[in-house]
């Protein structure tokens, strides 16, 4: 059977495989999976993914497109092969997520106070002053134990020869975490044998960290601090999610509207009265948190919300004003921040990106356009994205002209060919572009990184964008043991 | 050095009960060289816990919250404030050195704030308009002196016909505008030259003649000058502000210095009456607030940014409301 799936595997050309070393021989990590994998009959994979399938539609597992005008709630696709990273891999992983992570942490605490950084003139004081996400209602601000990036999906590709890049951090609220543990879940129930087999190490204890992490935040000394997951409610795209980790975590699941801010104090109306907020998990963007000093036309936060904060009355996850650290055009100076605060060489690479607001960078961009992938420095989920190499010459001309409104909103990295990885498509292993989203959790006891992630494929063939907005879907994320 | 006693009142009545209101006030006049506090005095009906912290301006920035169903809210503030006229700049230097020191700060923090001014439809033509008057040997002082005179000049003071929202765009349009407008402007032909500028608020202490921005908070622009400093500039009345004008609080614009808003649950229809009256003696200072007979009132007309709420329908109208008050 197997050797059926081997002989019709047509590898992308100049392009890292996670299963296949070249189309006659698979890496060695993939060994076990393949041995067990081989027993199945086609018929058998082909129920399993039907099942797959049933269970994700069964169980809700959703996300929202926006503006896609049909029925915008989908289901996630998932792939039934699992990617598997072998633990040497990962501790490389683990080690340069948690020093990106601490350097990011420490030059927002910078940024927000004392401004070294920019004194000494390692990142630029332009580029952090035009930056949207560059709250000075944070200035000054004491933020409990010093931690302002709580939570981290920082999204890892690999290029032609394998190696491991950072291709985004999401340090604002960073979504997709019910997915991998979800992915999980369908996974032993589809192969109910390998996972142990196999030695995958486990995922299942993300929201019992994070459960101790939120807890351990209360400013008040008390022994059942109250804890709650605000949600800008059921059109978000990752509502599914936000119910999801708070029904693991067993916290309440809240809308603004059912908060209310009194005296410096957040409180959640309940039929027997107000309660005391000690912690907000907020998947609100800053924006929209709180009517009185930011966008006065919400209604998805708290009014008064900031002055409970500044005062230190609640903790909110993740800290107010991190958009100024994953901002697409501050993202170039993170390994020059890793040098500056911790006096470490970077660990994990950064994709090599093109500031537009500069102008000889701008005329190589637009010399080089089709090798080149152009973002919008504050977008995300793989809206308002140009790729050069597919894109019409009205695509690009139409493009530029956005880029000449304000060229500091854009930003631009060579396409990299990223690693392919098999999915069951049709009966058959078909190679599809894929990344990684390890999920990273800060807290006063240190950062700790649950071993796995999302696995996020491109399942249009040949597509290199992965966002789950834009026709991706996912895979179970194997860590092994050994 | 002139003292002078403020009494700054504002009150939102409220046409049905609303509840859950948080505000924000910043009504504490700047403590420096040039002015002095020598009583301040803050009522607020139903009087609740005020926290004061200042904010990434400098300014002292105050917060409350009212909860309890209530019909009106008021806000008492009373001043008595000593200021100290500043030396007006010598501008010895060479225009060339003085435009090439600002040059070298405009990525300095606090300058880079002061010098970014946000895109609007109309910035091109305001550009070629600033530059137009200003001629090449001009130092920054004389700029930003013909830049005020421009705008007093070329721009109308008429009370009502803009909102606290209202864009430079607009205000370029309709050539018209309250004290908000004119210095919205002026900031940004000072900082589309190069010279860094801020918006104040403050209140204006007239000379017996009266002045424009009586009866309300007033508002203005500083420009900064290399070796000086910062330069008061009123193009509501075209003159340099100086000691008799108040300080409230500086910031990049009206949002940053806004001096008393808030967001609360309840009926949208209200009315705010802001009255500010300025005093050069103990008269009636020190009687109680009622025996206060306002001059004039000036009722606001609901600010844009509850018309643009009131498009939504009026369950959320109801739901959520904002308060702010334009200067005038």
């Amino acid at each position: 059977m197997i050797e059926n799936f081997i002989k019709n595997y047509l590898n992308h050309p100049n392009t890292f495989d996670e299963m296949f070393l070249n189309s006659d021989n698979y890496r060695n990590h993939y060994s076990n999976f393949i041995n067990n994998f081989s027993k199945e009959s086609l018929d058998n994979l082909n129920k399993k993914e039907e099942l797959a399938k049933k269970l994700f539609m069964s169980q809700g597992i959703t996300f929202t497109v926006y503006d896609s005008g049909e029925g915008i709630e989908k289901i996630f696709p998932f792939d039934i092969i699992p990617r598997i990273i072998t633990s040497s891999e990962w501790s490389f992983i683990e080690k340069g997520i948690k020093q990106r992570l601490k350097a990011l942490n420490l030059f927002l605490k910078d940024v927000y106070s004392n401004q070294f950084i920019l004194k000494d003139k390692i990142v630029p004081t332009n580029v952090i002053y035009s930056c949207p996400h560059f709250l000075r209602e944070m200035h000054n601000v004491n933020v409990l134990h010093d931690i302002y990036i709580h939570i981290a999906g920082i999204d890892l590709i690999r290029d032609h020869d394998g190696t491991f890049y950072v291709l985004e951090d999401n340090l604002r609220t960073p979504s997709g975490v019910s997915y991998m543990l979800e992915n999980r879940e369908i996974t032993k129930r589809l192969f109910p044998d390998l996972i142990p087999q196999c030695g995958v190490r486990s995922v299942t204890e993300y929201p019992a960290i994070l459960y101790k992490n939120l807890m351990a935040l209360s400013p008040r000394a008390v022994s059942n601090p109250t804890i709650v997951m605000l949600s800008p409610g059921m059109y978000n795209s990752a509502y599914y999610e936000h119910t999801t980790l708070a029904r693991l975590m067993g916290v309440e699941l809240v809308e603004g509207r059912d908060l209310v801010v009194k005296n410096q104090k957040v409180f959640m109306k309940t039929t027997i009265g107000l309660q005391q907020i000690d912690v907000i998990y907020r998947r609100v963007d800053d924006d929209y948190l709180d009517p009185l000093v930011f966008n006065p036309n919400s209604v998805l936060g708290v009014a008064g919300l900031m002055g409970a904060y500044r005062k230190g009355n609640v903790a909110i996850v993740n800290a107010v004003g991190n958009g100024v650290a994953d901002d697409k055009a501050v993202y170039t100076y993170v390994p020059d921040m890793i040098k500056y605060y911790l006096n470490e060489e970077p660990i994990l690479k950064n994709v090599p990106t093109y500031q537009l607001s500069n102008r000889d960078e701008l005329e190589y961009v637009f010399e080089n356009i089709n090798k080149m992938v152009i973002k919008k420095t504050n977008g995300s989920g793989g809206y308002g994205m140009l790729m050069g190499h597919a894109a019409s010459e009205q695509e690009t001309e139409e493009y530029k002209l956005e880029i000449l409104k304000d060229p500091r909103n854009f930003i631009a990295q060579p396409t990299i060919s990223l690693s392919s990885a098999p999915c069951f498509i049709n009966g058959k292993l078909s190679p599809r572009r894929i990344d990684l989203r390890p999920f990273a959790l800060n807290g006063p006891d240190g950062i700790s990184i649950v071993p796995g992630g999302l696995t996020r494929v491109a399942l249009k063939e040949g597509s290199l964008v992965v966002n789950s907005s834009q026709g991706g879907g996912s895979k179970d994320t194997w860590v092994l043991t050994s | 050095m002139p003292i002078f006693k403020i009494k700054h009142i504002t009150n939102y009545k409220y046409e049905l009960p609303v509840r859950d209101s948080a505000n924000q006030i910043i009504l504490f006049p700047i403590k420096d060289d040039f002015q002095k506090v020598i009583q301040h005095d803050l009522n607020i009906s139903g009087s609740p816990e005020i926290e004061i912290f200042i904010d990434y301006y400098g300014n002292e920035v105050g917060t409350f919250t009212q909860n309890e169903p209530h019909y009106q809210l008021k806000i008492f503030s009373k001043v008595c404030v000593e200021t100290f006229p500043k030396p007006l700049p010598q501008d010895d230097m060479f225009s060339s050195e003085q435009w090439t020191g600002l040059d070298m700060i405009k990525y300095e923090v606090p300058y880079i704030d002061y010098l970014r001014q946000e895109t609007f439809d109309g910035i091109v033509q305001l550009k070629e308009t600033a530059l137009s008057i200003k001629s090449d040997e001009d130092t920054p002082y004389q700029t930003a002196i013909k830049y005020c005179a421009h705008v007093f000049q070329n721009y109308e003071y008429i009370k009502g016909i803009t909102a606290v929202d209202t864009t430079i765009e607009e205000i370029m349009k309709l050539k018209a505008g309250v004290c908000q407008d004119f210095a919205h402007v002026l900031t940004a032909m000072l900082r589309l030259t190069g010279i860094p500028a801020r918006y104040v608020s403050g209140y204006i202490c007239p000379n017996r003649d009266g002045m424009r921005g009586e009866g309300a908070t007033h508002a203005w622009a500083e420009a900064y000058l290399p070796e000086y400093g910062w330069l008061g500039l009123d193009p509501t009345n075209n003159c340099i502000a100086n000691e008799n004008h108040v300080r409230l609080a500086v910031g990049r614009n009206f949002t940053d210095c806004s001096p008393v808003k808030g967001v609360y649950k309840g009926g949208f229809e209200h009315i705010m009456e802001v009255n500010v009256s300025v005093g050069y003696n103990d008269e009636d200072f020190n009687e109680n607030e009622n025996y206060f007979q306002p001059k004039e009132i000036n009722y606001s007309k609901p600010s844009a940014t509850v018309t643009a709420a009131r498009k939504q329908n009026s369950y959320q109208q109801y739901m959520e409301a904002m308060q702010q008050q334009q200067q005038q």
